[in-house]
């Protein structure tokens, strides 16, 4: 299982409210971009900050059981060169 | 443009012609020139040699998106070194309108000190200066000081004010800004401005720019044409839609998800109350609340980010504007406060007493350390900060930020550098911000260099010294054309318009790499004033106990290496 945070306009309305987290089960050897296709969000890493366990990650990262993976999209302003 | 120079010892006004080396600066560059040629760097900060000047950034007074922002300059009595604070609102524009580079602000009113009695307001127009008694605004919180100030001299002229805090010489005061609404909430807080300012015996300056013009455009048609495309490049990024929902709060999940969100004394990088004082929690229940409640506000007139908020009570009334991430961060995480509620009543009391919000927190995380209050305890939090509306021996420690508190205190963990606290990135987590807080000639300062966004492992810290470097030229050539970094998304589109913007306005052919030739100038400007101060590499270093003290959850320590460090700025 893992949990998957979604940050500001990744939220998803459902009639329940808002959701920010969710629990997601995937086969194993799967990675990040299962997660995004399986949720149907579009792998775009321009726009997307894909963080695993806190470390910030790319789409073929492998996933194991527990992990915490947040989708953050991009805010930028500073570090650009 | 002229530079208008006020002597506070002769009460005059002159207005003088723009040196040739002062003139394709401003902002924060242009203080950092002004400072170096005239105020001597081993001078006292509160005395009459240090000088207080306030430059638009190159770009301010026509309204672009993002980009009228006025930088305040001054040697810190917090880092003891150079000094500038910047901030949106009206103060720019309408400087600009009025005619002036520069406003420098030299010597002092008589009867200073501590105890001062008379304070005066500085009335600029272009009739001239005027110096009228501030008695009835004297002790006053900046808002209710503000609507004073704006009854008496009608409510569109600008304002730049101190507080409480600023009266009394606290090295945690900044000066506040009236933002296009006319509240004074628009803060260039950091690094004691505002004691600056106080020890001048000004508790206001008030611009009335009636009868002004905006400056002289070189190539209107070609500045029409680029403007039109930059507002179209800002206004199209997806960036501003989220600005606009979450302003700067969306950072705390991010920083927590990084683990680098300030919490209990910057004693861990995460903190398990993160979801209820988020930017996404604050969005729902502001939209729930109605009534007074702006998920979405602007800074200055024309912004279309408009990332600001005014976040009002469950009865709909405003209890304070702007919540940011930086003071949930410090006043919230950091304490252990996990109630934006409480976090917004902070917040004002802070802002209101005219102090910087990233200081005072680290400030009461510290006083929490030392035993003052336990971790969480809101009401606590708030009695300590009235102890520095009432004066009292702690209020005044308090008053004087982290480093001060520290020391008094008996803390050993004050995270501080040059005296100054850190911004809500923690440093052994985000190491780039790191990197900034610590080579950075301003002090512990996110907006000198913030690397959260950028690509980068945050825990490497060889990676994260170009980064830093990056981002510190960058941040200080915004400063410089007076550009929010915010903007720098609607720039980074079409990097060519800088350069586009800069010829159609001043004539001036500058290269596509302008930016950063700004930004380069202007932080080689203000280390040789550090250096002049008397600060050596010494002085660039992390508070040792971040290198030895692994913080949750990575167990990251702070290790970027001296040489590193100190080569941070070999171009």
């Amino acid at each position: 299982m893992i949990t998957v945070h979604l940050h500001t306009t990744l939220q998803r309305r459902t009639p329940e409210g808002i959701q920010r987290r969710l629990q997601v089960t995937l086969p194993a050897a799967s990675c990040l971009a299962d997660v995004l296709d399986r949720l149907a969000i579009p792998l775009d890493q321009e726009s997307i900050l894909l963080v695993i366990n806190g470390r910030l990650a790319g789409p073929d990262q492998p996933l194991a059981d527990g992990d915490e993976v947040h989708l953050i999209p991009a805010l930028s302003g500073g570090a650009q060169s | 443009m002229d530079i208008w120079r006020v002597n506070l010892e002769k009460r005059l006004l002159t207005r003088e012609p723009v040196p040739e080396a002062w003139s394709r600066l401003g902002g924060r560059g242009l203080s950092a020139r002004i400072l170096l040629d005239e105020v001597p760097p081993t001078c006292e900060p509160l005395g009459p040699r240090n000088k207080l000047v306030l430059t638009p950034g190159l770009l301010v007074g026509h309204m672009l998106t993002s980009c009228d922002r006025i930088s305040f300059g001054a040697k810190s009595p917090m880092t003891r070194g150079i000094k500038e604070a910047n901030a949106g609102g009206s103060t720019g524009l309408h400087m600009t309108n009025l005619g002036m580079k520069a406003l420098i602000v030299e010597g002092q009113l008589p009867g200073g000190g501590p105890m001062r009695s008379a304070w005066s307001v500085l009335h600029l127009s272009l009739a001239g200066a005027r110096f009228e008694p501030a008695d009835d605004v004297t002790g006053l919180g900046v808002h209710e000081a503000a609507a004073q100030l704006l009854k008496r001299y009608g409510d569109k002229v600008a304002i730049a004010l101190i507080g409480p805090g600023g009266e009394r010489l606290l090295s945690a005061a900044g000066i506040q800004n009236l933002d296009k609404d006319r509240v004074p909430s628009r803060i260039a807080a950091r690094g004691g401005l505002g004691a600056v300012m106080g020890s001048k015996g000004l508790k206001a300056i008030v611009f009335d720019d009636a009868g002004g013009k905006k400056p002289h455009l070189a190539d209107p048609e070609a500045f029409k044409q680029v403007q039109k495309l930059f507002t179209k490049n800002t206004l199209d990024h997806p960036q501003t839609k989220t600005y606009q929902d979450y302003g700067t709060p969306a950072m705390v999940r991010t920083c927590n998800a990084f683990g680098g969100l300030p919490t209990r004394n910057f004693s861990s990088g995460q903190f398990e109350g993160a979801e209820t004082i988020s930017g996404e929690q604050m969005r729902e229940l502001l939209l729930a609340r109605g009534g007074e409640s702006e998920t979405t506000h602007a800074c200055m007139a024309g912004c279309v980010i408009q990332c600001s908020n005014t976040y009002a009570g469950a009865d709909g009334k405003a209890i304070v504007s702007p919540v940011e991430y930086e003071t949930i961060g410090l006043l919230g995480s950091n304490l252990g406060i996990a109630d934006l509620d409480v976090v917004a009543r902070l917040n004002w009391e802070v802002s209101d007493l005219g102090l910087d919000t990233i200081d005072m927190g680290a400030a009461l995380g510290v006083a929490a350390e030392a035993g003052l209050m336990k971790f969480g305890d809101g009401d606590r939090a708030l009695e300590l900060l009235r102890e520095i509306r009432q004066g009292t021996p702690l209020g005044r420690i308090l008053g004087h930020g982290a480093a001060t508190a520290g020391r008094v205190l008996g803390v050993l963990r004050v995270p501080v550098v040059k005296g100054q606290a850190m911004s809500a990135y923690e440093p052994r987590a985000i190491k780039g911000t790191g990197t900034t807080y610590v080579t950075s000639p301003q002090g512990a300062d996110h907006t000198a260099g913030n690397t959260i966004r950028a690509k980068v492992d945050h825990l490497d810290p060889k990676a994260n010294i170009a980064t830093s470097r990056g981002a510190q030229i960058n941040a200080a050539g915004f400063d410089t054309l007076g550009a929010c970094i915010f903007a720098g998304f609607g720039f980074m589109v079409a990097p060519e318009v800088i350069p586009q913007l800069l010829t159609a306005r001043y004539g001036w052919r500058v290269g596509p790499d302008i930016l950063q030739v700004l930004g380069k100038e202007t932080i080689m400007l203000e280390r040789e004033f550090n250096r002049r101060a008397g600060f050596t590499p010494v002085d660039d270093r992390i508070p040792e106990y971040m290198r030895t003290e692994p913080l949750p959850p990575h167990n990251s320590v702070f290790d970027a290496s001296g040489e590193d460090l100190d080569g941070i700025f070999n171009w």
